[in-house]
Formats: C-alpha cells, structure tokens, sequence
C-alpha cells in the first residue's frame, strides 16, 4: 500500500472543516470539494486543495461519486473521508473507491452493506446475540399463537401493520384479554389504510431513551467509547446530546457497550461507528440500527474520553494501531452539544435562510464551536440546516448544562433566524436539567418552542427601540431634533410622519 | 422627547431624557451605542448593559434580537401620534397585509378561500421545502382578500402567496392604539 499522505475530503460544511483539521494534525493534507453555492465556504480555504465539483444540488455535486473520483485522481489523492450524510453510507461509493485503488476512510462496504439492509442487520444480530425488540416479523395467522408470542415476551405489546407506517393498524395492549379485539381492529385499520390486513406484534418500550454506542475498530481490536443519550429529538431529529448518560452506569455501560462491539465484530467492522439502541426504563435496551460512519454528535464522546476520533478513523486507515487505551475506558466529566440550527420556533421551525451579518462565537473555558459557517457566508436551503455545533465539557451534567448556558448567552447570530432561544429554555427546563427524558420528551413539549421573554428584557427592548429611534432622526434631521421649539419644522416632519 | 413604542403587542412610553429615560414615570440612566462595524448596539440602562442587534425596516420600525429572542417594535413620538388620531392616517396594517413566502419551494395546499375569515396564526398555506412541510400563517386576524398561488405551484422567497384585509376598521384612526 502506497503510504497515504492526501486525503480527499468528500463532504461539505462543518464535517468537511472537522476532517481537515483532524488531516493537518495527523500531518496529511487534505483536498476539499465543494458545489458552486459553498466557494466561500471555511472547508474551502481551510483545505491544501480545493476543487469545484458542481452545481449547489447534491445530486450534481456532492453525490457525484464519478467527480469525487476524478478529483481524488487528479489530485493525487490516497484515500477518501466520506463525512457524514452525502454519500457516507453508500455502500457503492464504499466500493468505487476500493475499485479505485483508495482508502476508503471507514468501515469496508460489507459492512456498510449488511448494516445498510435493517431486516437483515436485525437477523444478523440476533444471531450474534445482539438484543432486538423482540417480536415477529412475519403476519400473525393465529390468535393462539399471538397469546404465546406476547406471553414469552411480556406485556405490554404493540400490535403494528405489516405495510404500515403512520400510526395506522397500531395498537398497544396491556392484557392478554385484550389480545384478539385489538388484533382485530388493527387488521381492519390495516386493510382500510394499506389494503393489506396482514399485523404482527412486537415488545412495546414504554418511553425509551435512544442511546448509542461509540465503536472504533481497527486491525486487531474492537473497543466502545461509552453512550451519547439522544432522546431529546424533533421530527427524529437529534436536538441536544450529551455524554455520558444519566440513565446508564458502569454495569449498564459494560452490557451495552459489549452488544455494541459484538455488532460491530458481526460485520467485521473497522474504523468508527455507532450501534443505536432503545433503552427502557428497567435498563433492557434493544439494537437499532448501525450508523457506519462518524456521526454528528461524536464531539461529546471526545470530550468525556479525551479521544480524537476523526484522527483515529485516520490512523486505522493508514494501517496504524489506535491509540485508544486497553480495558476499561471511563469518562472524564460531563459533555453536551446543542445543535443551532436555522430553523425559527417561533414560527413552527421553519426553516430560515439570510446573510450571515454577524457572528460571535462563544468561547472561554470547556467551550467547543464545530460550524461551517462564517460571517459573510449566506445559509441557503440547498443543504440541512445545522448552523453550528455547540459543544461544552463540565465536571459533572450540572457544571455542563450551567456552561452550555453560559456559552448560549454568548452566542450572537444576526442575518438568519435560529432555534437559539429554544435551545436555551430546553437546556434550562427543570424535566430536562434532572435528566428525565425519553424519545417523546419534545412532543410533549411544545411549550419550550416559545416562551415570552421576561418583563424587563422586553421593556428593555422598547426602551432601546426609542433610543434607536431617537438617534436615527437625529441622524437625519439634526436642526429639528436640536431645536424642539422649531414649530413650523416639527409640524412638518409630524404631518410627513403621518401621511408614510 | 417622548415616544410610544409598541412591541410584542403591547405600548410602552418611553420618554428620552438628558439622564436618560422615563419609562412608566420612573427615570432610568439609559444610554443606546452603536459597537462599530456591526449590527449590534450596546443599551446601558441603569448597571446593566444588554447586547441587541438592531436593524431598520422602515422609518420608524425596528426589528431586535437578543440571545435568540426577536421583536418587531413601531415607535412614533407624541406629535405623530397626535396628527394621525386627528387625520385618522396611520399605519393600517394591524389585519392586513401580504403573507408572502418565507422561503422557495412548493405550494403543497391552500388552505384557504376568499372571504375566509382567519384567526392570527391560523394556517393559509402548506409550502414544501427542504423536503418538509412547513404552514404559512397568517402574521394578523383578516379576511382573505386574493390568493395567489394554486397547489403545485413552486414560488420564490418573498412571493406573495394570499393577500389579507383587515377584517375590521381599524377603530379611530390611530395604529398605534
């Protein structure tokens, strides 16, 4: 293998940025790509190369894996980092790139492609002992059977739809009593919704939790960095993640992470990934799915395990143990990211686009800004909505959650509208700073999307909103606003005011 | 010189002092600072000191934010205010008004039809973009005057989509009542 010295960057945004410097302090170079929308974007000018690859749609740009292998050949690339989203978990990109004679920066596209195929990444870990939601995917024909299934597994159940989806066909049941009526209701939902009578059950998880495992592999070991609990989402959306988390302790952290590494070695990984899990409250958690790539959230795994796992996925590609200590890895502290992203909740989270006038990241002690943005740089609807990573590390959760307040009041953004505010009710609501969180928290949240400001913080704003004003005609009529008594004038500009 | 704002629904008189300002009869030191070569401005009042970013929208309208949080103010000294009670001039809008497209994309469905009576906040139109569905709604209370866009239609940011009237006079003239 030709020693790799140049990595082609295939992503955008901050992702794109987070992988160049991670190449400079491992001493590579790195080659960037962008779309004609990004040519002012940081990964741009942070990158040794950088090479246009198209138009500002995706499908002409950044998912052109043809392009991004012309570039990694024209610039004499050896390897490629896929980022996350794009094309990060196509397994074919994974693929091309092997053919091409490149490193491919990840886990081998087997495993891509056994992780990609959910009912088959389910069969495959239940056979490597992986728990699973336990339940049958095949359409109940019996009610005998049903009665077996969902003693075996304990109640309550969940009754679903075969062609489901929507909520449609779904029924909880509580009691074996209550078994063969809801049976019977959710498949005539079901042939009324999808045209297919066929259900199934499977084990209901009251209020779970999504918490994941970080994994890294390389050549000869597969280790667990600990979870991330992500429960707080939006539309399946992770909003606010931190690590470690309150419901997981060494014994629990021990079990997950094992089932995590034991996923990871079903497929032969190598390289970073996460196994997401369901975790209930008695502490039984069940396999998700397998994101083989590095994902958003992995600066809080950082922060609490002092690992740099961008370098890492770097090392492994060049054939280099990682420097991840054997035995057992304990986090240090606290850490917590809030996600700023376009979007204003003020007006249902729609998405909000602008200049970038003005930014003032947050800084000073324990305070991480991973973004792809600066000031000048215009946020479009071509690509998600993530402004800005805003990681902090504490002590413990109540030093984090005091710091990442501290950090949110610091943050100044004028030119787009952001979820700001909202982040810092939600960091700041009392259910969420004693941890009592689940998957449906901000459903049943709606309150924390808007809230009145304070009395004084709006009266100060009146009280500036004069002072601008007054200032502003002082600016422009500088005789009437120095002489009060001008009666003529005043009455002027008083009747110019009310006529506009 | 005294000015009547109205912000987040409400009035304040805040009248502008040598020492500062009056707000509700009680005089605070206050003073407004622009921090040069952005768009913030610095308000000391009393020992506090507050950041906002401060944008004009039009004569006498002003849009401010704080740490995430946003108003929309109106201001207008006492003379305006006297001369548009007496004219009956004055800014109309409360009710009326465009709703216009806050972004490009798709218009999935109208809600509405014309000579609909809409609550403020109420949902006029469904526009697709970045592959969700986001409701436009109505900024004001009024009554659907014209709409311009039919489903299946893309639109540009800032379109017009559905043209509202108030749905009321305004009472006495005055706007900022």
């Amino acid at each position: 293998m030709t020693p790799i010295t140049r990595v082609l960057v295939a992503n955008r945004g901050e992702i794109a940025l987070r992988i160049i410097r991670a190449c400079h302090e491992e001493g590579l170079e790195a080659v960037a790509v962008y779309s004609v929308a990004d040519r002012l974007s940081p990964h741009v000018r942070a990158s040794d190369l950088a090479v246009e690859i198209g138009p500002a749609a995706p499908s002409e740009s950044y998912l052109r894996i043809d392009r991004l292998l012309d570039v990694a050949r024209e610039t004499g690339a050896q390897a490629v980092h896929p980022g996350y989203g794009f094309l990060a978990e196509r397994a074919a990109f994974a693929e091309a790139v092997e053919a091409a004679g490149l490193v491919w920066i990840g886990p081998p596209s087997t495993a891509i492609r056994a992780m990609g195929d959910k009912t088959e990444a389910r069969r495959r870990m239940r056979a490597a002992g992986v728990p699973v939601v336990p339940g049958a995917d095949a359409p109940i024909t019996e009610i005998a059977v049903a009665l077996a299934l969902a003693s075996e597994m304990g109640y309550p159940v969940m009754v679903k739809a075969t062609a489901g989806g929507g909520g449609k066909g779904m029924r909880v049941v509580h009691a074996p009593d209550e078994l063969a009526p809801a049976l019977a209701t959710a498949a005539s939902e079901a042939l009324k919704a999808f045209g297919d009578p066929g259900v199934y059950i499977e084990k209901f998880i009251e209020r779970p939790r999504h918490v994941e495992i970080q994994v890294l592999a390389d050549a000869t070991r597969t280790v667990h960095l600990g979870e991330r609990e992500c429960s707080v989402q939006r539309r399946h959306q992770k909003v606010v993640e931190e690590a470690p988390s309150v419901a997981v302790d060494a014994a629990l952290r021990a079990r997950m992470g094992a089932a995590a590494v034991a996923a990871a070695a079903a497929v032969g990984y190598r390289s970073a990934g996460t196994c997401e899990f369901l975790l209930a409250a008695d502490g039984s958690f069940y396999f998700l799915e397998m994101n083989t790539r590095i994902q958003v959230e992995h600066p809080v795994t950082e922060l609490v395990y002092g690992v740099d796992l961008v370098r890492e996925q770097l090392r492994i590609a060049c054939g280099l143990p990682m420097t991840v200590p054997d035995g057992v890895l304990v986090p240090n502290g606290w850490a917590v990211e809030c996600r700023i992203t376009s979007e204003d909740p003020a007006n249902g989270f729609m998405p909000s686009t602008g200049h970038l006038e003005f930014l003032r990241v947050p800084a000073g002690p324990g305070v991480r800004w991973d973004s792809g943005f600066e000031v000048g740089n215009d946020v479009t609807l071509h690509y998600d909505s993530m402004v800005a990573k805003l990681i902090v590390w504490g002590r413990d959760r109540d030093d984090a959650l005091r710091r990442i307040v501290r950090a949110l009041d610091e943050l100044v953004i004028v030119g787009v509208a952001t979820n700001q505010g909202f982040q810092r009710r939600l960091v700041t609501d009392p259910a969420f700073a004693a941890g009592d969180i689940d998957i449906q928290f901000l459903d049943r949240r709606p309150d924390l999307a808007a809230a009145p400001p304070s009395e004084a913080l709006t009266r100060a704003a009146a009280i500036a909103a004069a002072l601008a004003e007054d200032a502003a005609r002082r600016a422009r009529k500088p005789a009437i606003a120095a002489s009060d008594d001008d009666h003529s004038a005043w009455l002027a500009a008083a009747r110019a005011e009310g006529r506009r | 010189m005294k000015y009547f704002v109205e912000l987040a629904g409400r009035q304040f008189e805040v009248e502008i002092e040598a020492a500062g300002v009056r707000v509700d009869g009680e005089l605070v030191p206050a003073a407004l600072e622009p921090l040069p070569g952005t768009p913030l401005q610095q308000l000391r009042l009393g020992d506090r000191t507050l950041v906002f970013a401060v944008e004009s929208t039009a004569r006498g309208e002003w849009v401010l934010a704080y740490r995430g949080e946003r108003w929309e103010a109106a201001v207008v000294d006492e003379r305006t205010r006297h001369v548009r009670s007496l004219t009956g001039e004055g800014r109309q809008k409360v009710g009326a008004g465009e709703v216009k497209a806050p972004m490009p994309g798709l218009v999935l469905r109208v809600l509405v039809v014309p000579g609909q009576q809409v609550d403020a906040g109420q949902g006029v139109v469904v526009l697709e973009a970045m592959k969700m569905e986001n409701q436009i709604k109505a900024p004001a209370a009024g009554v659907v005057e014209a709409i311009h866009v039919e489903q299946g239609r893309a639109v540009e940011k800032g379109q017009v989509l559905v043209v509202l009237a108030p749905s009321e006079p305004p009472g006495g003239g005055a706007g900022v009542a």
